[in-house]
């Protein structure tokens, strides 16, 4: 009799041991969450544009309306960041429905049966100690091929919105290589190097 | 220049090295039927004649994507077109072997196609009833569509109106698929146009034995197999209209047309002039249906 009820403390003080050491790591782990701040994209205020040159003679100009993306910002440990984004091919825009409908098949994006381009950060660092200054590689997945870019990215300004949200910009110009994608439909008409304008708003969750 | 290069490598190269083959086939073919080796001369003129096909369109595929564009396994539909050919020759060289073999290997391949080249429409588009619905039916099409190739080989007329057929039948799918935005799917149609019109010509010049049938039954799963395929990027990945799509497929259906009484008692000439046309009709209406849903002579067609 005297020994269940020694065994029922002892549960119990191992009961109250778990509890104590869940609450620890709950109130730990809100605390890790905090020191990296997440953000989503504001598409309204956000543009993805890119350009090639046409027939070796002029630069033509198109965008992507629709994406979505996610940013972690870790002000204290900066390589803690991360970056994702998601476009969806079938809207690129090029101010003229004839090219965009080209552009949308297979010669192109493939957009039916590529939906997406996705890119995923890797590696997120400052650049040559600029505080503005970020270099992120990441993979990005175009036509079902992933490979790895490393882009400067240029903080562009913080802040707070107007119901006191935390406000975040980003801007990178970058160019890659659509062939190195397996996008090789019309080399010569237009180029290979593929310039990309990146300009982000985040909000804070 | 760049349209030089794409007709150089897209119709001209191809068309020389099927040709090549094929009147490599027909000296071969030719000797050995001084010596009357009889089906063994049916059989290696029937792998050559594949073989031919095949080959043909291999070359104007790297031709025109480059060498370096076939990654394995495929990733886009396109990149399937190849694998296409090479499964369609390997087949068409065991097709002598059995019926139950031949059966077993069209089975397998009408379910495996569609599943292989669709992939993306499978995780992104159908959900898993649709995705096994559209599966069981383009299965069941393709299937379908191989018997009918392989059918129009022996109903139409012996001589050059097969290749004439299929000269017609993938010149209308080239131009439904450039009508319907992808003039790269337009291009690898392209090279299966001037792979029928070289063998059309070279059955002109050359066949002298008029109850021969020029493309033997082990030439059509590369013939079946590479239309079906081009079909399937048009509809599935580019904007051609389903009603064209279906009504290229069914054409060769119309070679039937030769069976009825009336039609046969009106002589060769004619009877195959009247198959030829039967089959044209629809290919006509898939291209009049492309050109209206193009909006080729609408005010702002070009850019």
């Amino acid at each position: 009799m005297k020994t269940d009820l020694g065994r029922t403390r002892q549960i119990s003080h191992i009961g109250g041991l778990v509890l104590t050491l869940l609450i620890i790591c709950f109130t730990g782990s809100i605390q890790l969450a905090d020191a990296a701040d997440t953000y989503e994209i504001d598409t309204a205020h956000s543009m993805i544009l890119f350009r090639a040159k046409h027939m070796g003679i002029t630069y033509n100009y198109g965008r992507f309306n629709e994406f979505t993306g996610k940013l972690m910002i870790d002000e204290t440990d900066i390589s803690k960041s991360m970056v994702e984004f998601e476009v969806k091919t079938a809207s690129v825009d090029t101010a003229n429905e004839k090219r965009d409908q080209h552009l949308r098949s297979s010669d192109f994006f493939s957009a039916k049966q590529f939906p997406v381009i996705t890119f995923k950060s890797t590696k997120v660092s400052m650049k040559d100690g600029k505080e503005d200054m970020l270099e992120i590689t990441g993979d990005l997945e175009l036509l079902g091929v992933k490979k790895s870019i490393t882009v400067d990215v240029e903080i562009t300004g913080k802040g707070k919105g107007r119901q006191g949200e935390p406000l975040i910009g980003f801007e990178s110009i970058f160019t890659i290589k659509r062939g190195e994608f397996g996008m090789t439909y019309g080399a010569g008409a237009v180029s290979d190097d593929i310039r990309l304008i990146v300009t982000i708003e985040a909000k804070g969750k | 220049m760049l349209i030089l290069k794409q007709l150089f490598f897209g119709l001209l190269l191809p068309a020389v090295v099927t040709g090549g083959i094929l009147v490599f086939a027909r000296s071969l073919t030719s000797k050995e039927d001084g010596e009357n080796t009889g089906k063994k001369t049916d059989i290696s003129r029937g792998w050559l004649i594949a073989g031919a096909l095949s080959a043909g369109y291999i070359v104007g595929y790297f031709g025109l994507e480059g060498f370096s564009t076939l990654p394995f396994p495929p990733r886009q539909g396109i990149h399937w077109l190849c694998c296409l050919a090479i499964i369609g020759f390997i087949v068409g060289c065991f097709w002598h072997f059995s019926f139950s073999g031949r059966l077993i290997a069209q089975i397998v391949l009408s379910i495996a196609i569609p599943r292989l080249l669709l992939n993306s429409t499978f995780k992104y588009t159908w959900g898993q009833l649709e995705g096994i619905i559209w599966w069981v039916c383009l299965a069941a099409a393709i299937f379908i569509f191989w018997n009918l190739v392989q059918q129009s080989f022996t109903l139409l007329p012996s001589g050059a109106s097969v290749p004439f057929v299929y000269f017609g039948l993938s010149g209308g799918t080239a131009l439904v698929l450039a009508l319907s935005g992808s003039l790269r799917l337009a291009q690898h149609s392209g090279i299966l146009v001037a792979l029928f019109a070289v063998s059309w010509i070279i059955t002109i010049a050359l066949q002298r034995d008029g109850n021969r049938q020029v493309f033997p039954p082990s030439v059509s799963p590369v013939v079946a197999l590479l239309l079906a395929g081009l079909w399937m990027n048009g509809y599935f990945y580019e904007e051609v209209p389903a009603v064209s799509a279906i009504l290229l497929a069914v054409s060769l259906l119309l070679a039937q047309v030769g069976q009825i009484e009336a039609i046969r008692r009106r002589g060769t000439r004619q009877s195959a002039l009247i198959q030829i046309a039967a089959i044209a009709l629809p290919v006509i209406i898939a291209i009049g249906i492309a050109v209206a849903r193009s909006g080729l002579f609408a005010e702002s067609s070009g850019y």
